[in-house]
């Protein structure tokens, strides 16, 4: 289960994720970046209410990383224990904005 | 010979009274004598004297239908230690009496506040009476919660059975009554089945219900393809002997709530065997008999088949300790066989098979079976493994019930995820490689081991041959522009669990994922 709350303001874009990013929610995640950032040049990831991620949610994250290079920043937010672990394993706090 | 006798016998009247037995007797030294002493109120010590030398000349001898006034004396004076001597069976009426349970021996009938009689169906029941409270005692020893009979008595024509239940329910009136309280009727009964199928029960004490299942089987021969009978007494000969304890009749009529107790009740089923053959029963209980014919389970438990079918559901997800569906289907599908195999048996044994709704039951418990043989290759199951199709779809359910089986050990959320997490990328793997294009089935095991506590969890499947661990591992140093996704997650499992390993054996696919709590 993964709920996307989405906010669009002035070029400004808030995905406030709650539940799991994982195989069977994670492609969800992608229409839902990858349909709505064409004007936008500052993405909000909230990971507030996320509590699970997996290489399927990784992959979406770098291509919105990909995507939103070159044309402003994309910032991670309210990221747990947990998963800033993955993020350490993987190398992707190196790669990624976390806040 | 039969010498009956009456009224007092005293200092007064012995001497006369031995007189006439003597005649009666004449003639026939050594013959076996039956004092019939059922119109005896009274027997001072010059009347056992006279009984002490008629048995001289007849020491086979015993005394019968003895009242307990007569007993207290015989017993006192240690007549009952030299002759066998039989009580007289205190009469109980159960005109009016309500019926609060039924098992396959009899009827279970409230005489009153404090009071049931157990009433035999077999009118030479004295063998099943004595089994009965044997077994009974014999569970009560173990640990079981249960009611032992203390009187022997004459219901009609049939014998009966005492038992004190004081203010006691049934759990299926509770069920008909009070649908609020399902959940904890589940709770109880099955914290209950538990305790029974946790009991060890000493060799030979009780029969092994393979050996019945194995009966009805054989007979099964005869109506069902070869190929199929074979497989069901296959299936059912590789269940290996188990030595704990199973009810054999635990439907919801036979556990009682007695003020705040639990108590199981209706035990001369009681028998040692794999739990399938307890949930084969109770499948038959809820399902089963009533399949055909929803109003059955009306008459029977006083509730609906919708409940019961509720009750059964809600039961095997606790017993399983699981809400995952495909481990309940799994499990339940394994019940039915042994279930309708039992069904069949009885339907066709009983004659019923004259009747139209006879033959139409057979034949649709016929067709379940044979769909069901067809997809079972073990009758065993196991609460730590969930088989499936390795599919995507499925992937929730693998997640819900692994979490299910960290639950149980208190795993910290931390541990959780990243078990969650190697889990998913597996089982993904194995969804989208192992029998691309084609379909297969996964197996997925959970094992705590203590000291440390490990959690072991196996994938195991048959498709291709592949070693996911051989793959290069990516370089997690680069940038975002020059990273690839591939080959991030089983990178993943190896950095976040103490010890992944793979082997390829017996056509079989078998990755071990192992974390240190």
């Amino acid at each position: 289960m993964l709920n996307i709350n989405k906010t669009v303001e002035n070029g400004k874009a808030v995905f406030a994720l709650e539940g799991r990013l994982d195989t069977v929610t994670a492609p969800d995640l992608e229409n839902e970046v990858m349909g709505s950032i064409e004007d936008v040049n500052e993405l909000t990831l909230d990971f507030a209410g996320l509590d699970y991620i997996s290489s399927a949610g990784l992959r979406v994250l770098l291509a919105a990383q990909k995507k939103m290079k070159g044309r402003g920043s994309m910032t991670v937010t309210n990221v747990n224990g947990s998963i800033m672990d993955i993020f350490e394993v993987t190398g992707f706090s190196e790669i990624l904005t976390i806040e | 010979m039969t010498i009956k006798l009456n009224g007092r016998i005293d200092s007064n009247n012995a001497a006369e009274i031995e007189n006439d037995i003597l005649a009666q007797l004449s003639g026939q030294e050594g013959a076996p004598v039956e004092i019939d002493a059922s119109g005896l109120e009274y027997i001072s010590s010059a009347g056992l004297r006279v009984l002490l030398r008629i048995r001289k000349n007849h020491p086979d001898m015993r005394i019968t239908g003895v009242n307990s006034e007569v007993w207290e004396i015989l017993d006192m004076t240690g007549f009952t230690e030299m002759i066998p001597v039989e009580k007289a069976y205190r009469v109980v009426s159960i005109e009016g009496a309500e019926e609060i349970g039924r098992g396959a021996n009899g009827t279970i009938y409230r005489i009153d506040r404090d009071n049931v009689v157990k009433v035999y169906n077999n009118a030479d029941a004295l063998a099943d009476i004595q089994h009965e409270r044997e077994v009974a005692k014999l569970a009560l020893i173990l640990g079981i919660p249960t009611a032992i009979s203390y009187d022997v008595v004459k219901v009609g024509e049939s014998y009966g059975s005492v038992f004190e239940l004081l203010n006691a329910r049934s759990f299926s009136k509770i069920l008909a009554n009070e649908p609020e309280r399902m959940d904890w009727c589940v709770k109880e009964y099955v914290e209950l089945l538990g305790k029974i199928h946790s009991t060890v029960v000493p060799e030979g004490k009780l029969p092994d219900m393979k050996d019945t299942a194995l009966a009805w089987a054989r007979f099964m021969q005869d109506h069902l393809p070869a190929e199929a009978g074979n497989k069901l007494l296959a299936l059912i000969g590789s269940i290996p002997h188990d030595d704990h304890m199973i009810h054999g009749d635990y439907h919801t009529k036979n556990v009682e709530l007695q003020n705040d107790e639990v108590l199981l009740i209706d035990m001369d089923t009681l028998a040692v065997g794999h739990p399938i053959f307890e949930l084969a029963s109770m499948f038959n209980a809820f399902i089963g008999f009533s399949e055909y014919d929803h109003e059955n389970i009306k008459r029977f438990q006083g509730f609906d088949f919708e409940t019961g079918s509720t009750f059964w559901h809600k039961t095997l997800s606790a017993y399983l300790g699981t809400r995952c569906e495909t481990k309940i289907r799994e499990v339940e599908d394994k019940a039915r066989i042994i279930g309708y195999t039992r069904l069949i048996r009885r339907t066709i044994v009983r004659g019923e098979t004259e009747t139209e709704e006879g033959r139409e039951k057979v034949k649709m418990w016929t067709e379940e079976l044979l769909g069901l043989l067809d997809k079972t290759d073990t009758l065993l199951f196991s609460r730590n493994e969930l088989e499936l199709e390795a599919a995507t779809g499925n992937l929730d359910e693998v997640q819900l019930f692994v979490d299910e089986r960290l639950a149980e050990v208190d795993c910290p959320p931390k541990a959780q995820m990243q078990i969650g997490v190697a889990v998913e990328e597996i089982f993904v793997n194995i969804a989208s490689y192992a029998y691309a294009p084609d379909k297969g089935k996964a197996t997925v095991r959970v094992e705590v081991t203590e000291d440390p506590v490990t959690v072991t969890v196996t994938f195991v499947d048959h498709g291709v041959p592949y070693d996911p661990l051989a793959k290069e591992d990516p370089d997690v140093t680069l940038p975002a522009e020059k990273r690839e996704i591939g080959g991030l997650g089983i990178f993943m499992t190896k950095q976040i669990m103490d010890d992944v390993a793979y082997e390829y054996r017996d056509g079989q696919n078998i990755l071990t994922l192992k974390k240190n709590l």
